[in-house]
């Protein structure tokens, strides 16, 4: 280690730890060195240090030694005494606010880097008015009592030549009433060294008078002790001092200039040799006669063995002296005292050996004493003797470490002491490189003392963490902003912000949220308070968007933020401002080329859907070219690379914004950035270009590639007033954590390139936020594909503008967002032309002919439901618009002529156009519907030939009327079926009226049943309820009809639904639209079935209308339900046929022949083939069965008249039979016969088709019962025209009276009889002859 | 449980992954960045401190006025900070020790990034639980 002297630390010692002068002057002499400026002690303080004195010093020791700096410190008498604390506290005030003008010039500059605090921090320039404050405290604790180390050792009385009476006011000088209270408390000695000094003013008068005095002060005081001092020697008082020795020693430089002016070289040389005498001639000699005095004095009474014992042992009885906070008294003349003074006064002259011996003995005595601020005091010294002495690093820590906290217990007493001793044992710990210690020190004694004093140590603590190896960069920042929070305590603003500044170094770019925010808050507000407001808006900015901090913080930062933008007076500009935050990647661009959109769900679509719907409409556009060559040519470059818009159209940009705060925040005024220039693209892509360049070559300097960028966009907004475009504005407002798409919109007005440069906005109405949009991660975007129209690889936010085009904008009105299933809505699409050319070839093309279809111009004559009902004279003449199925929908082309004028003609400027559509919603559920239309330019001159306009709407389908229907063959009729149909209503709360029910079909006529007209005579179906309803249906062989397509027209019939005397009119279900939803219809309940005998139902209702929507026209509903045939398709029909009911009287006849008649009806609908059929065997097998089952009736004894009904009905087929047996006959097989049918067996009949033949049939009855005829059956031949014959048999359900008879088992026997009725070979041929048929079919 | 303490866990990136105020004092506004602070400068210590011992639990490192600083400094140079007013070391160093346990199972989430925040309630709550339990 270096030489402890020659440290820091040591310089100040001997600065410090020196000896006192008292001076005592008289007024005059004041008033001539006031002259210079100065007093007289500031006078004399240049020359009070000596640098290269040579004296040499004998203290106990024998050994002489050189002493080669020295200094005395000068002070008044007044000046002798413990400074006022308020007093110093201004004092120091001022050195702080001084230096806080000399160090924070720099306020607007960048926060320094930590290298550069590191390389600055080594050079040690870093504040260097820390060492000024630092010996302004260790002033503050000077002239204390409790230790010798300010005692004055000497006594300068000064006194004017010009004074009466000299040497009398030598005497009076010294008069004991103005002393300072050192010298009468009696704690230092009266009997002091006294010089006597004659001060000459040589503008006064001649030396003359001053050598008279002299000698005569000579005389009286003693040669040795008088001197004479001539000032002011200077004759105009214009001396220039190149380096004035005052200077450095006065606070206030700004006076500095005319210090000393009138003294001139041989005033400052006489003025030097004074002070270097007293020093090295009085003083020193003083001290040394001093300590050789008290050190005998002490060796006598406390050296050696003998001393120490005594001393103990005396000191023990004193152990119950009263304590008080600074120890007892101590008279100057006791021994602890004159120890104290021995050992100050060998520190001042620097034998430390002799001190530090001297402080041990004193410290224990203190000690037991319990003189708690002397021993603090003794260890103190012993600390900084043992630092002199190079001694161990242990023993100081231990000596400084006991000071210290002793002086913390003291408290209040002792706080400028802990401070002064915390200041030295930093400067012991520097002077070692502890830097590490020393700042934990520098924060122990922060926690004493006022504010301002604790944040300059704390900020020299924070320094020291700075020096310290490795450099610990967290506790700097740290202290640093300790500090800077105590400097804006004590209201140095500047300094605080200093402090922070260099903070914010260290906590840059780390994740600790709450400290940048603090750190960056308190800087953003501190510099508002000084004024300088944009860089106090720069720090703000990086708390505002804070999401992590409380409401009420966020609230108060923002409070404070727009306070500050108030305040800075004009408009803040922010570059990619975070408030609220934009999602670059979520933009999207809509804009209308050649596709247009009509409605907002329309433009979310997906691209694929449009293509696919448009594809059979749009030209395709190849086709337009001729060769390859042409198509090269034709197409101009910019088209290609860049989409294209239309002038006077809007383009509209959707962004996401999110507020990351929790409390809502307005924005106002947001538009887009644009740029619209008419030149070619070569110079725009130039522009763009060099500012690539720009921002490549400036990457490392963010903040200035953000203000060249916010400065382009700036320019492009400014450019933007007047300009040929048009931009919207939007107002919004963002609630808490809210995130929502906003949309702003462009218009451009005249042709050229169009560029979206980016976004501003206004928050709150004070800060103008710019945010460009990034083209780079648009890119991404597009490479996602999720961009609209993303076949191109080029910014999607660049436009080739087109000069204006015709655009057709479209509504449809009266389309409900909710309607129940089955509704039929006449809806009407309205077009409009805002441009003023004509638009031609207009196309429309649906996506779902099931639910929405075009109409024709007819149906707007009449009123809505009116216009479906039937009308007399229905003539299918009404023109049909061109109507062509396509593959997705159904291609609709609106006709060029329209009355006396052309299409094109109507569709334009103010005019609207009009033509019905019709809905119906069948299904229930979401529907979305997609409509285009296309059409074509009539001047087409520009790269778009035709135009796409693409609408959507969405469509809310509830439940209502839910239908079934079966059909069944009617069991009496040949060609006549039951139909069951079954109504439930699924709404939840509405009620419907059924109006109509048809059934579709060229030869099918349906009727109620009963056959009276009407059925129902309630016709309200309350929600949830259901309701079944008969009909019969009927099948009319009118030839006619046959072989006509089932398409377009419709035949059929319908019945009315309702009260009887209901006089509605019924709706005619073979016209359109009807006709059409009910062929759609078709289509998507099922492959339509080539043949005639599938039949469609139509259910007509109405909603019943509430008394409130009474005006509202009916709401009408049809639903569809297609497909439906009977059982099965049998070749022949059959049926038992009885022509009366017959009655028999067992009374009185024995038995009785019923007669019946067999039908068998070929249905087969081909005239070619002739069948022959052989109803062989008819009740041949069953008649045994049947008796086998009357039989067993019989012998049970069952009385006749019980009945089971067993009534099956499978999946809309009769499949049961109906048997009525009486109960409980089941088991036994011998019973006499009580009935039996017989009829004729193997006959042959011939029937053709279309025909039927009738057959008799007997039955025989012997006791009163009731006979079922449950097998009868056939078997037929069929005879074709190539004489194939296939033989089939069919099964007949005949129905004649009933026997009862046990149900379950009969009915297994039945089945088991009916197997063994099938002939073995034929058993399949059933089931094939469908198959079979059909081949017969072919092969005809 | 100690009135004052704040958990903090800070990745080896010296970023801090998970915070919580497990003190049972009421909230202070201004408490959040000083704590933020003082452990961020503990920092400084346990770099020092962190190699000169091979036991996890490096016990009080940092004081500021009368809040402790304990930190546990796991084998992937993760440091668990606790900042606190109570003087129950054995209590703090079971803490420390579950918690890793607890760490160490959100690590083994293979959807769990290595020095990203921790974000699972789950851990939030067990973290919580161990405060009152050991604190």
């Amino acid at each position: 280690m270096a030489d402890p002297s020659a440290s820091y630390l040591g310089n100040t010692l001997i600065e410090e730890i020196s000896p006192v002068v008292m001076v005592l002057r008289t007024p005059l002499v004041e008033d001539s060195c006031r002259k210079n400026g100065l007093s007289f002690v500031d006078a004399l303080r240049p020359f009070s240090l000596f640098n290269d004195i040579d004296v040499p010093v004998r203290t106990a020791s024998d050994q002489p030694y050189r002493l080669h700096k020295f200094k005395l410190r000068l002070h008044y008498a007044s000046e002798i005494r413990q400074p006022d604390l308020e007093v110093s506290k201004e004092h120091l005030k001022k050195v702080v606010t001084q230096a806080s003008d000399v160090d924070t010039s720099d306020l607007r500059s960048d926060p320094p880097q930590i290298d550069s605090l590191l390389k600055a921090a080594e050079s040690e320039s870093l504040s260097s008015w820390f060492q000024i404050f630092n010996k302004e405290l260790i002033h503050i604790a000077s002239f204390s009592e409790h230790e010798a180390l300010d005692h004055p050792v000497a006594c300068l009385l000064v006194v004017s030549s010009k004074d009466e009476k000299p040497i009398n006011k030598f005497v009076e000088l010294f008069d004991t009433n103005q002393l300072p209270s050192l010298l009468n408390d009696s704690v230092m000695d009266p009997k002091i060294l006294k010089h006597y000094l004659l001060l000459h003013d040589n503008q006064d008068g001649t030396l003359e008078k001053a050598s008279n005095i002299l000698a005569e002060m000579r005389s009286t005081f003693g040669s040795n002790e008088c001197r004479l001092l001539t000032i002011n020697s200077a004759e105009d008082g214009s001396t220039d001092w190149q380096d004035n020795p005052w200077i450095p020693h006065k606070i206030d430089a700004s006076i500095s200039q005319h210090l000393g002016c009138l003294l001139n070289m041989d005033d400052i040389n006489e003025m030097k040799n004074f002070m270097q005498d007293l020093a090295s001639k009085q003083i020193i000699p003083h001290m040394e006669q001093k300590i050789r005095v008290l050190n005998q004095q002490v060796s006598a009474t406390r050296k050696g063995f003998r001393n120490q014992i005594k001393n103990l042992w005396w000191r023990k009885g004193k152990d119950d002296a009263p304590e008080t906070s600074s120890g007892q008294m101590y008279a100057f003349n006791s021994i602890e005292s004159q120890m104290r003074v021995l050992g100050d006064y060998a520190f001042m002259l620097r034998d430390y050996e002799l001190a530090l011996s001297n402080y041990r003995l004193l410290s224990t005595d203190y000690k037991l004493d319990k003189a708690w601020k002397r021993y603090a005091g003794v260890q103190e010294m012993m600390g900084l003797a043992f630092f002199m002495l190079d001694q161990s690093k242990k023993d100081v820590e231990y000596c400084m470490e006991n000071a210290l906290s002793t002086y913390l217990k003291l408290g209040s007493s002792g706080q400028q002491n802990v401070t002064r001793c915390g200041l030295w044992w930093t400067e012991i710990l520097k002077a070692r490189d502890q830097y590490k210690e020393a700042a934990g020190v520098y924060f122990r004694i922060s926690n004493e003392g006022p504010s301002l004093q604790a944040a300059v140590m704390l900020e020299q603590a924070s320094y020291c963490y700075l020096l310290s190896n490795p450099p610990m960069l967290r506790k700097y920042g740290f202290h640093l902003v300790l500090a800077g929070n105590r400097y804006y305590i004590s209201e140095q603003r500047k300094h605080a912000i200093r402090a922070y500044r260099s903070a914010i170094s260290v906590y840059k770019g780390n994740a600790w949220s709450f400290i940048n925010d603090h750190v960056h808050y308190h800087i953003g507000k501190w510099y508002s308070f000084i004024e300088i407001f944009d860089v106090a808006l720069q720090h703000l900015l990086e708390v505002v968007a804070c999401t992590h901090q409380s409401v009420a913080t966020q609230e108060l930062f923002l409070r404070d933020f727009l306070q500050t933008v108030q305040k800075l007076g004009k408009a803040f500009e922010v570059f990619r401002m975070q408030l609220p935050v934009i999602n670059i990647p979520s933009l999207k661009v809509l804009f209308e080329d050649q596709r247009t959109y009509g409605s907002v769900g329309a433009v979310n679509i997906k691209e694929s859907l449009w293509k696919c719907l448009e594809e059979d409409m749009i030209p395709l556009l190849p086709a337009a070219r001729t060769n390859w060559l042409e198509s090269q040519s034709k197409l101009p470059k910019k088209s290609k690379d860049s989409n294209i818009c239309v002038a006077g159209e809007q383009i509209r940009v959707e962004i996401e914004f999110r507020n990351p705060l929790k409390i809502p925040i307005s924005v106002s005024g947001a538009s887009l950035i644009c740029q619209l220039s008419a030149e070619p693209e070569s110079v725009e892509s130039e522009v763009v270009n060099q500012a690539d360049n720009n921002v490549d070559g400036n990457s490392s300097a963010t903040v200035f590639q953000n203000d060249s960028e916010l400065i382009k966009l700036k320019r492009n907004w400014e450019q933007n007033a007047g300009s040929s475009f048009v931009l919207s504005e939007v107002d919004f407002s963002l609630g808490g954590s809210e995130t929502t798409v906003i949309q702003f919109a462009v218009t451009p007005k005249v042709e050229g390139i169009l560029n979206i440069v980016g976004v501003r906005w206004k928050l709150s109405d004070s800060v103008i936020g710019y945010h460009s949009f990034d083209s780079t991660l648009l890119k991404k975007k597009t490479v996602k594909g999720r961009r609209r129209g993303g076949q191109n690889a080029q910014s999607p936010l660049k436009f080739t503008v087109i000069k204006s085009l015709p655009k057709l904008e479209c509504c449809i009105h009266h389309l409900p967002s909710k309607a129940y299933a089955g509704e039929l809505h006449r809806l009407v699409l309205e077009l409009k032309n805002r441009s003023k050319f004509p638009v031609k070839n207009m196309r429309m093309k649906i996506s779902d002919p099931r639910f929405l279809n075009a109409g024709s111009l007819d149906d707007m004559k009449i009123e809505f439901p009116i216009c479906l009902e039937k009308q007399i004279n229905s003539q299918d003449s009404i023109m049909q618009p061109n109507v062509v199925q396509g593959s997705n929908g159904l291609l609709f082309s609106f006709p060029e002529i329209l009355g006396d004028q052309l299409l094109g003609d109507c569709v334009i400027g103010e005019t609207t156009f009009t033509w019905p559509l019709w809905l119906h919603t069948s299904t229930t559920g979401r529907i979305s519907l997609y409509m285009s239309i296309y059409y074509e330019m009539e001047n087409s001159s520009n790269d778009i030939r035709y135009r796409t306009l693409r609408t959507q709407y969405d469509l809310e389908v509830l439940p209502s009327l839910d239908m079934s229907v079966q059909v069944a063959p009617c069991p009496s009729r040949l060609q006549e079926f039951l139909v069951r149909m079954d109504v439930t209503n699924r709404s939840s709360s509405e009620s419907f009226l059924l109006h109509q029910f048809s059934s579709v079909g060229y030869d099918w006529e349906i009727s109620s049943l009963p056959p009276d007209g009407t059925t129902h005579p309630f016709q309200m179906l309350t929600a949830g309820q259901a309701l079944s309803c008969f009909f019969k249906l009927k099948k009319c062989n009118n030839l006619e009809t046959e072989g006509m397509p089932s398409s377009t027209t419709l035949r059929g019939s319908d019945v009315r639904l309702g009260p009887r005397d209901s006089d509605k009119a019924l709706f005619d279900i073979s016209r359109a639209p009807l006709a059409n939803f009910h062929s759609y219809e078709r289509l998507d309940q099922g492959k339509s079935i080539q043949g005639s005998s599938s039949v469609d139902f139509i259910l007509i209702s109405q909603q019943k209308q509430n008394a409130s929507a009474a005006s509202d026209p009916p709401r009408l509903f049809s639903h569809h339900s297609c497909h439906h045939r009977q059982e099965s398709e049998a070749t022949i029909c059959k049926i038992v046929r009885r022509d009366r009911a017959v009655v028999i009287d067992f009374v009185d006849v024995s038995y009785d022949l019923i007669v019946m008649k067999f039908v068998s009806c070929n249905i087969i609908n081909h005239n070619k083939s002739i069948r022959t059929t052989e109803p062989a065997s008819i009740l041949d097998n069953l008649t045994k069965k049947v008796k086998q089952i009357i039989e067993k009736g019989v012998h049970h004894g069952v009385a006749p008249g019980d009945l089971i009904v067993i009534h099956g009905i499978e999946s809309g087929v009769f499949v049961g039979v109906e048997i009525c047996f009486p109960l409980g006959v089941a088991s036994s097989p011998r019973s006499s016969l009580s009935g039996i049918a017989e009829a004729s067996t193997n006959i042959h009949i011939s029937i053709y088709s279309k025909s039927s033949n009738p057959q008799p049939l007997q039955l025989h009855v012997y006791s009163p019962t009731t006979t079922y005829f449950s097998n009868l059956s056939n078997s037929y031949k069929m005879a074709l025209a190539e004489q194939r014959v296939l033989l089939a048999r069919e099964q007949t359900d005949g129905k004649g009276g009933c026997s009862g008879l046990d149900t379950s088992k009969d009915t297994n026997c039945l089945n088991n009889l009916r197997k063994q009725t099938w002939n073995p070979h034929i058993t399949s041929s059933r089931s094939n002859f469908p198959r079979i048929h059909k081949q017969e079919n072919s092969t005809t | 449980m100690a009135s004052t303490a704040c958990f903090i866990i800070v990745s080896k990136n010296d970023i801090p992954i998970y915070e919580a105020e497990v003190g049972s004092a009421a909230k202070k506004e201004d408490a959040a960045h000083q704590h933020q602070f003082i452990l961020h400068a503990a920092l400084d210590i346990v770099q020092d401190l962190a190699w000169t011992t091979s036991a996890m639990f490096l016990k009080a490192v940092d004081r500021f006025n009368d809040l402790v600083v304990s930190v546990y400094v796991t084998a992937g140079h993760t440091r668990l900070m606790l900042l606190h007013d109570s003087h129950n070391e054995d209590g703090i160093k079971s803490f420390f020790q579950e918690v890793h346990e607890l760490y160490v199972k959100i690590l083994l989430n293979p959807l769990y990034l290595p020095g990203s925040r921790i974000t699972s309630s789950h851990f939030d709550t067990k973290v919580r639980a161990l405060a009152r339990k050991y604190l």
